[in-house]
This record gives C-alpha cells, sequence and structure tokens, in this order.
C-alpha cells in the first residue's frame, strides 16, 4: 500500500511539475519582441494547405530574425495546433488573449474566424483568416491571406467565359460548385453567383459533401446529369485530387471541364493521382506548380531553412511568405509613425492597413490592404496541370471584386 | 431508369466494402463477445502497410499483400495481448471502451505517418472502366468487390473445414464447453484477434482502393460496426447482407433525397437506417435473440 | 463510511448531511470564497495569467456540466451515451434560438433550453427501450449524427452559418468578458453538482443505481425500466442543455463544429478517469484530462523545436495517442477511476500508520 501511494504521488508530482514549467517557458518575455500567433491545423481536412503555409510563415520569421529583426525588434512565432476544433481554438487563443506580446494571429477555419471576430471586439488583433468575402464585406480586424472566395470565383466566370468562346460554343456556359457542405464550401455563392449571372453564366445548384467524405461517385454523376459544363471544385487537396480520381474512373473529364478553387492542387494532388488531374485548371493567388519550382525567393527559403529536395515543396509555402512579407512591413511601418516601444496591437492593426501596395517579389500579389479592404491581393494566375505539372497558363489576371455584389446582411 | 441502376450498382460496391469491415467486427464479437471499435484502425494501418511495401519500397503486388496481412496479423496480436488479455472477466463495457481507447492511440499514429496529406496506391493496381448493362464501371471498384466475395467465400470455407475454425465456432457457443472439451480458449482468442486483423486489412485495402488512405479513412471502422449492428452481431451473412443494403440504400437515398433536403443524405442515411433497425429488430437483421436470466 | 474517530452522528439529519464535520465547513467555505474572489483579485492586481486561468476555470465548469450529466445517465444508470456533445449542441441552439428570435432574456433562457434539451433527450433515449450496453452506446452515435444534421439542414438553426447572441445582462450590467461570466458559470456548475448529489440520494437515484446493476432483478423489484431510464436521458440532457447554452452565451456564437463526436467520446473519457458511479469522479475526471490536454498543448510547439526531425504534425498526433494511453491505462489498472483512488489516499491517511 505505501509502496502504491509513493508511486502515485510521484506520478502526480511529475504532472505539477510539467503544469508549472510549461507556461513558465512560454511566458519569458524580452524587451523588443513582439510575437505572431499562429493557431493551425496540422491534421484534418485543411492540414495539407495549413501545414506549408505555416511553414513558409515560420521560415520567413526565421529569416527577419537572422537579420537581426525589423529595425532591431524581433517577431516570435508561436504556433499551436487546433486540431480542426473549435473549441480548441478558442482555448489557444484565450491562453494568449490578454499577453501584450502577440500582435496579431492567424487562424485557418471560418467557424472559428467568426466566432473570434465576437471575442476580439473589445481589443481588436489582427487576425489573418484564409478567405471568406463576409470579413471584407464586414470591415474589421480580420484580413484575407488573398482574394476572397468569391473574387477568385468571379475571376474563374471570365475565364470560362474566354474559354467557351475559344472553344467556339454557342449559347450560355452552365456552371455548377461542388465543395464541402459548410460555411466555407457555400461562401463562394455569396456575391459569386451575382456576378455569374450579371455575365450571364448560368450557375446550376450546387453539390455540397461533408469534409470527411472520402468518395464523389453520387455528386458527380448528379452533376452530369444536370448538364454541367464546367464545375467548381472546393474544398483543400487532397479533396480536389481525390474528386478528378473518381470523375476520371467515372468518365466524366470529358464533357465537362473540372476548375479548381484556390486551395486545390498542389505538389501533394499531383503525386498522388497525376493522370487523373490532367486538364484540371486551378485558379490561384500565390505561385504553385512550376513557378513555385522556379521562384528564386522560394527556392531560396525552401533549401535554407526546410533543407528539403524542391519537388517535395508544396505550393502553400508561397502564402506563408506572403503573409510574412505583409507582417514585417505592417511592423516596420508601426516601428516608424510610433517606435520600436509602442508596437501595441492597434498600431500594428492600424499598420495593417497603412502598406497598400507592397511589392511581395511576386510570391504572391501586391498587397491590397487599406483602410476600405481586407483582401491580401486582387490578382489572380491560371494553371493547367499537364502531365503531372502545375503549369501557368495566364499571367496575374485582376479578380473583379464580387463581394460588393452580394446582398449582405 | 440507367441512373437508379447505376446508383444500385455502384452503392453495391460500396456495400461489398462496408461488409468486409463489418466481417471483421462480427468475428472478434463471436467468440470473445467483445464489440471492437479498434478495427478502423486495424483496417486503416493495413493499408497503410500495404502501401508502404508496394509504393515506398517498390515491391511487387504479392510481397506487398503477404507483407501487409503479416504485418497486420502481428498488430492484432498484439492488440490482443496488451489491450485485451488483461480484461478477460472485467466487464465486456470495459473492454469495449479499451478498444476506444486503442483506437485513438492508433488514430494519433496514423494522424502522424499521413501528414495531413494522402496516399495511393491505386496506379500501381489495375485501372480504367469498363461499361456493363449500360453503366460505367471503375475497374479498381470492381476488383475491390470481387475480394470482397472471395473473402466471405473464404471465411466460410475456413470455418467450417478446419480445425481452428471449428475451434472458434464451439468457443462461440459456450467459453467453458469449449474449455472443457480441450479447447484453449485463450489461445482462441489471440487467433480470432489475428484472423479479424487480417480481415480488416483485406477490406482496408480494398478500401483504399477506392479511396486512398486519408486522415478519416479509420472512421469507416463505424460504419461498419453499424452494418455489423444492422446485420445481426453474431452473424457473417448478416454482415454481408446488412453492408451490400447499405451501400445501396446510402446512395439511392442521397441520389433522390439530396436535391430535396439540402444534401448531406449519404452521411446520416447509415445512421438511421441502424436506428430503425434497432427499434424494430434490437438484435439486428440475423443476430441470435438473447434470452437473458437473472 | 470513513471519519477520523470521536465523531458521531447523533441526530437523522447529522447522518444524512453532505458535509458532516465542521472541518469540511471551514474546508469548503474557504474554498468557495478563494474561487469566487479569485477573478476578481487577480484582474484588480493585474496578475498575467488570470484572464487564462478564469477561461480555463470557466471552460472546466462548463465540462464539468456536461459529464456530470453523463454521469448520472452512464454512470449511475448504466446507459452508455455518446451522444452528451450533440445534446450541448441542442442546448446551445435552443438558448440562442430562445434569446434570439424568442426574445426571451438569458435568466429564462437558461433553465428553458435544459428543459427542451431533456425533451429532445427523450427521444435521443427512446432506444434504450430496446436496447442495451454497446448496441445502445452506437446508438447514441447514431443519434449524435443525426442530430448535428438536422442543425446544419434546418433554417432555424442558420444552416451551415450557425448563429450568434448576445451576451447575457442583468440590468444595465453585461456579463460580456470570462470574468463576468464566470459568476454566472461558477454558481449555476456548483448548485447543478449540489443537485446531482443529492438525485442521487433519493428513491430516483437508488433506482438508477438498481437498473445499473441487473436491470432484470430491478423490473422484478417492481421498479418502472422505462421511466427511470427515460428520466435518466431527461436529467442528464438537462445537465447537457445548461452546459450547452452557457458555452453559447460564454463564445456567443453557436456553430456544430463545436460539438464533434469527438467531443462526445472525450466526455466518456474523462468520466472513466474520473470513476464511474462517484461525483467527485466527475471532477477528477475533468481536472485530470483537461489540464493533460492543456500540457499537450502548450508543450507540442516547442516539440517541434527541441526535436525538429519530428516537424510540426506530431502535436497533434501526441494529444490523441497520449489520451488513449492513459485511458487504456485506466481502463486496465484503474478501472474504478481517480474517484477511487482518492477513496483510498484518504483512508490510508486517516489510518496512518496502520496499513489497515
Amino acid at each position: 500500500m505505501r509502496r502504491d501511494r509513493i508511486r502515485w504521488l510521484l506520478v502526480w508530482l511529475a504532472f505539477a511539475l510539467l503544469g508549472c514549467v510549461s507556461p513558465l517557458t512560454s511566458a519569458q518575455a524580452i524587451a523588443k519582441e513582439v510575437a505572431f500567433l499562429d493557431l493551425s491545423d496540422f491534421t484534418g481536412p485543411v492540414a495539407g494547405l495549413t501545414v506549408p503555409a505555416s511553414s513558409g510563415l515560420e521560415d520567413y520569421i526565421k529569416s527577419v530574425n537572422e537579420k537581426g529583426g525589423v529595425e532591431g525588434v524581433k517577431i516570435k512565432y508561436i504556433g499551436v495546433d487546433t486540431r480542426y476544433d473549435v473549441a480548441r481554438t478558442i482555448s489557444a487563443f484565450k491562453r494568449y488573449a490578454r499577453d501584450p506580446q502577440v500582435v496579431a494571429m492567424g487562424i485557418c477555419s471560418t467557424p472559428a474566424g467568426k466566432m473570434l471576430q465576437r471575442l476580439t471586439r473589445e481589443q481588436p488583433i489582427v487576425c489573418t483568416v484564409p478567405g471568406d468575402g463576409e470579413f471584407q464585406a464586414h470591415l474589421g480586424n480580420f484580413f484575407t491571406w488573398g482574394p476572397t472566395y468569391q473574387d477568385a470565383f468571379a475571376a474563374t466566370i471570365d475565364w470560362v467565359l474566354k474559354d467557351w468562346k475559344e472553344k467556339g460554343k454557342e449559347g450560355d456556359p452552365s456552371i455548377a460548385v461542388l465543395s464541402w457542405d459548410n460555411a466555407y464550401g457555400r461562401e463562394m455563392l455569396r456575391g459569386g453567383k451575382e456576378y455569374a449571372e450579371k455575365k450571364g453564366v448560368k450557375v446550376l445548384k450546387s453539390e455540397l459533401f461533408p469534409t470527411g467524405t472520402l468518395k464523389y461517385d453520387i455528386y458527380l454523376s448528379r452533376l452530369a446529369e444536370a448538364g454541367a459544363n464546367y464545375v467548381y471544385v472546393g474544398g483543400v487537396d487532397p479533396t480536389q485530387t481525390n474528386i478528378m480520381r473518381d470523375a476520371t474512373r467515372l468518365g466524366l473529364t470529358k464533357d465537362i471541364k473540372f476548375i479548381s478553387d484556390y486551395w486545390g492542387p498542389t505538389a501533394l494532388g499531383t503525386s498522388l493521382h497525376p493522370e487523373a488531374l490532367e486538364g484540371m485548371v486551378v485558379v490561384s493567388f500565390f505561385l504553385r506548380g512550376e513557378d513555385a519550382q522556379n521562384n528564386e525567393m522560394m527556392k531560396k527559403f525552401w533549401t535554407t531553412y526546410r533543407k528539403r529536395p524542391m519537388k517535395e515543396m508544396n505550393g502553400g509555402y508561397a502564402i506563408g511568405l506572403g503573409l510574412g512579407m505583409s507582417l514585417e512591413a505592417a511592423i516596420k511601418d508601426a516601428i516608424k509613425r510610433v517606435g520600436p516601444d509602442k508596437l501595441t496591437r492597434d498600431e500594428i492593426y492600424k499598420s495593417y492597413q497603412n502598406i497598400t501596395g507592397l511589392d511581395r517579389q511576386g510570391v504572391v500579389g501586391p498587397v491590397a490592404y487599406a483602410p476600405k479592404v481586407r483582401r491580401a491581393s486582387d490578382v489572380v494566375k491560371f494553371y493547367v496541370v499537364k502531365s503531372g505539372k502545375i503549369i501557368p497558363i495566364t499571367d496575374w489576371v485582376e479578380a473583379p471584386n464580387a463581394v460588393a455584389l452580394h446582398k449582405w446582411e | 431508369m440507367n441512373e437508379l441502376v447505376q446508383l444500385i450498382v455502384l452503392g453495391l460496391m460500396e456495400g461489398g466494402l462496408y461488409a468486409m469491415v463489418a466481417a471483421a467486427i462480427v468475428l472478434v464479437f463471436k467468440s470473445t463477445h467483445v464489440v471492437s471499435l479498434a478495427h478502423g484502425q486495424l483496417m486503416a494501418f493495413g493499408a497503410l502497410a500495404f502501401w508502404f511495401v508496394l509504393v515506398k519500397l517498390d515491391m511487387p503486388v504479392p510481397v506487398a499483400v503477404i507483407l501487409a496481412l503479416a504485418f497486420s496479423a502481428m498488430l492484432g496480436w498484439t492488440t490482443e495481448r496488451f489491450a485485451m488479455r488483461p480484461l478477460i472477466g472485467q466487464p465486456l463495457f470495459a473492454a469495449f471502451l479499451t478498444t476506444f481507447a486503442v483506437f485513438l492511440m492508433m488514430d494519433g499514429i496514423f494522424q502522424l505517418m499521413l501528414k495531413g496529406e494522402s496516399v495511393s496506391f491505386a496506379a500501381h493496381l489495375p485501372k480504367g472502366n469498363v461499361m456493363m448493362m449500360g453503366v460505367s464501371l471503375p475497374i479498381t471498384q470492381l476488383v475491390s468487390f470481387g475480394s470482397c466475395l472471395v473473402l466471405f467465400l473464404g471465411l466460410a470455407l475456413f470455418f467450417r473445414y478446419t480445425k481452428v475454425g471449428l475451434g472458434m465456432r464451439a468457443t462461440a457457443e459456450d467459453h467453458q464447453l469449449a474449455q472443457s472439451t480441450g479447447i484453449t480458449v485463450r489461445s482462441i482468442f489471440s487467433h480470432i484477434w489475428v484472423l479479424s486483423a487480417v480481415v480488416a486489412t483485406i477490406g482496408g485495402v480494398s478500401l483504399a482502393n477506392v479511396m486512398d488512405i486519408y486522415y478519416p479513412l479509420p472512421y469507416l471502422g463505424i460504419k461498419g460496426l453499424i452494418v455489423a449492428l444492422v446485420g445481426g452481431l453474431e452473424s457473417l451473412t448478416g454482415a454481408l447482407l446488412a453492408g451490400l443494403l447499405l451501400g445501396i440504400l446510402e446512395n439511392v437515398s442521397a441520389g433522390y433525397l439530396d436535391p430535396v433536403v439540402g444534401g448531406g443524405v449519404k452521411e446520416v442515411a447509415a445512421y438511421v437506417l441502424l436506428l430503425l433497425v434497432l427499434l424494430i429488430k434490437p438484435y439486428g437483421l440475423l443476430g441470435l435473440v438473447r434470452i437473458e436470466r437473472i | 463510511m470513513w471519519r477520523p474517530s470521536g465523531t458521531f452522528d447523533q441526530t437523522y439529519r447529522q447522518d444524512m448531511a453532505i458535509v458532516r464535520t465542521p472541518f469540511r465547513w471551514g474546508l469548503l467555505i474557504v474554498c468557495l470564497a478563494a474561487l469566487f474572489l479569485f477573478p476578481a483579485v487577480g484582474s484588480h492586481l493585474g496578475w498575467s495569467l488570470t484572464y487564462y486561468a478564469v477561461s480555463f476555470l470557466n471552460t472546466l465548469a462548463i465540462t464539468i456540466i456536461a459529464v456530470m450529466g453523463l454521469q448520472i445517465v452512464t454512470g449511475y444508470c448504466g446507459q452508455i451515451s455518446f451522444g452528451q456533445a450533440a445534446f450541448m449542441a441542442v442546448g446551445a441552439y435552443s438558448s440562442a434560438i430562445l434569446t434570439t428570435e424568442a426574445g426571451l432574456s438569458f435568466w429564462v433562457a437558461l433553465p428553458l433550453s435544459g428543459i427542451l434539451t431533456g425533451i429532445y433527450g427523450l427521444i435521443g433515449g427512446a432506444p434504450s427501450m430496446r436496447i442495451k450496453g454497446f448496441y445502445l452506446a452506437i446508438a447514441t452515435i447514431a443519434i449524435h449524427f443525426v442530430t448535428m444534421w438536422l442543425l446544419m439542414h434546418l433554417s432555424i438553426t442558420g444552416k451551415s452559418v450557425g448563429l450568434t447572441l448576445d451576451p447575457p445582462s442583468l440590468g444595465s450590467f453585461v456579463f460580456d468578458n470570462e470574468e463576468r461570466m464566470f459568476y454566472i458559470i461558477m454558481p449555476v456548475m456548483l448548485g447543478l453538482t449540489f443537485a446531482a448529489k443529492n438525485i442521487m440520494r433519493t428513491r430516483v437515484g437508488r433506482a438508477f443505481v438498481a437498473v445499473r446493476d441487473n436491470d432484470l432483478a430491478a423490473q422484478v423489484m417492481g421498479i418502472n425500466l422505462y421511466y427511470y431510464k427515460l428520466l435518466a436521458f431527461f436529467i442528464s440532457c438537462f445537465y447537457a442543455g445548461v452546459a450547452g447554452s452557457l458555452w453559447a452565451h460564454l463564445t456567443l456564437v453557436c456553430h456544430q463544429e463545436q460539438f464533434t463526436l469527438i467531443h462526445g467520446l472525450w466526455y466518456i473519457g474523462m468520466l472513466i478517469v474520473g470513476g464511474l458511479g462517484s461525483i467527485p469522479g466527475v471532477f477528477f475526471g475533468v481536472l485530470f484530462i483537461r489540464f493533460f490536454d492543456e500540457i499537450v498543448l502548450l508543450v507540442s510547439p516547442y516539440l517541434a523545436t527541441w526535436f525538429p526531425w519530428m516537424g510540426t504534425a506530431p502535436a497533434a498526433a501526441l494529444g490523441l495517442t497520449a489520451f488513449g494511453m492513459v485511458l487504456a491505462v485506466f481502463l486496465i489498472k484503474e478501472p474504478r477511476g481517480l474517484a477511487h483512488r482518492w477513496e483510498i489516499v484518504k483512508a490510508s491517511y486517516r489510518l496512518y500508520p496502520f496499513a489497515h
């Protein structure tokens, strides 16, 4: 009995020790250091995107710190895994909510974004989110990573019209959305639909499926039945790749042109089912595929910090670099305005609206953030998958502002 | 009409896949009376092992099959030895929850190995599609469905003609009686876990051939469990029937109801079917009705 | 009942008291005073971790309410339910609808959403009339998915967008941050704990235990099985509903992705770790798992820095694997949970230096 007791006591002591040590190690405050809190999913449906994006950001911050920080102010990167769990995201956010060192943060899930919007209303903190148009419609402290989903959809509509004309077909083309059955999956049509109708493209009924779906036969055959000419595929890679796998197996790729949202096929998808993705068009606001492979900046960062072969680099890495560049610029701007000792959340928030036009070395489009703009950039590029490679087919083209067309509550 | 045929045929193919996972669960329940949640992971790990040998080590298919089966047999044995055996004699509820704990443990490792990505070996196996009765059918699905039928036939023969199989059936009837006729119940438990892990792996490889290895794969174990419950936990025939039924029902209901109610029917159809079946026939379609005494 | 020697009960009231000795009364009052003063004092003095600690305590308390409900239906009445997260969601959504659509005040909506969830729980618990054991456990998983599907597709629940709600207020005082919500959540949690403790000492509670231990024997003794099983589901879902309602008013948003099956599974895990059929066990289980999870959350970012070869993914994997491992170890080595261990520690402390 006694020995047993001592053993348990030891277990408890170990836990208590861990509990005491861990907050201490994270709370060491060094003068002139600001922190970026990255609440990211390292597993789950969006991991294929967030893992490379987070590594890009982390590496960029590393490089800034190696150069001695932004005018002497170092940036700390705090990465927390939220496991595609909203409750966990909230809990992790609260851990840092009143930490003055944390001046900006990033999250990757739409519902968590909406929740944090309510929670940060007292003390606005810059929060970067993937691409919901809602944050452009209701201006606040939420900044998207690229053009909104609506904008990308609208740019696709323009491309579809051009493609339709080039193929010399008659009448109006029709497009259908095939995407996740959640807030993200429906977002692109809030504004995107209005834009399509304005341009004379028929939008068919969307097919939405749960995020954990593994097989898409039924949704695809229904779209074929409905007679869609173009299908706009949402979801985060490998979702698109899996959809194309099933579409190829059902033999639908001949009659329907599949276009992917910007979270679509990357190095991951092309290594999985290169033959199925053949011919898929991808709209993208960051460099991917061959462009990314040949980009000097991405090459330099990937080989210096990840030390992995180039072909393992995922296009999502570019997003992280882009986020890092805007963060650096915003901090620089804030230092210029108020000096390095007053880097509060408010000042960073102001600075984020102040860096309009920042050139981001072509990895992503130039910054579009402004007092009335929350989307990161307003240009996209179209790519096509050809024999396992993602090849650009256009240069940067403008993504129309479709958010404004929707009637927001 | 053509659409209905297509839905039914696709559903049949998918149902065969569910039936295989259910078969593994039924095997374990029959002789140990433990309902297992861990089989979702066993099948995912089997598929992962198959992928590793076939794609990463670049071995021929037969070698990959043998190595994957050997690996999963080991995994099944380990699970039985370290998680289930200490619980013999404890309430069955505890054993059920332990399989759940094993599921979580293995889920962590599974996610760690996938790193948020997805892997596929379909390119190394037959592919393409054929037209049959005016319906376009992917060959991957035909291969998987074929392996399902072969598996069930194999299991039927195994239980009828081998000594271990007969021992398992005897154990399923009554543990004490089996023990007194000279069957080592403990080793039968070990055997049954190994066998069920092997069956789960065949199911997992067939599933992954169609759906790839992606993070939700282990959760199909829950669907397998539902199929097993609908069919009756003691009956392999029930598992096959219920699997096919569920596959068809899911596809047909999603095909016709999705446009009406706004999507997601495929996910809930299984659960609604389960609730209905349990209300009407609490022990499943072909399950034994248990008579309880105080 | 172990008590120090020399402490005797002289009246029936003393024998039935929950808090039995002056020392325990003292301890209880000191603990409660410390608990309730902490947010006010902490934020007044500007301790850096106050906000984090308070928000952690709030989550903890809400989880305790939900798990307490689960303890009643699973720990006491023996009906395994994996659906507690879904019932919490029903509570959250109903309180959101009651406060925003129907215009009721939070104070009315809180118990009302509990009752509505309880009624929903009667439907959810209906399969228990025909089935039990694993069959019921899997049926509750089915109920979880059907509930989530409904929340996702009904227009009153805001479909995939979810609902937003306003913070509760009393007169002109608005409970709009963690420290303020603390003063709603904690009393509710303590009150419900007290209620649970008392329900279990009445005829109803004893009937639950009888149903759990052997339902046929209980029926023979004249206990109406269906009535008590459904009652257990009703009470359990009432707790879940209140927990959900508090959670919704804490985060001010209702979304189905807040209540996934994994949460329902975790609640069962907490119950096992804490100990089935024990009210203190709920506290032990929730505290243990939440602390454990929090430590994993805090330590995992460093893992990637300490062991670069692991990459960033192990964080998530580590948490799940560790949770599964803890659960398995408890089931195999300590099936009666921490509450049982606590009793042993108390008893051996009291008997020291004797072994028995």
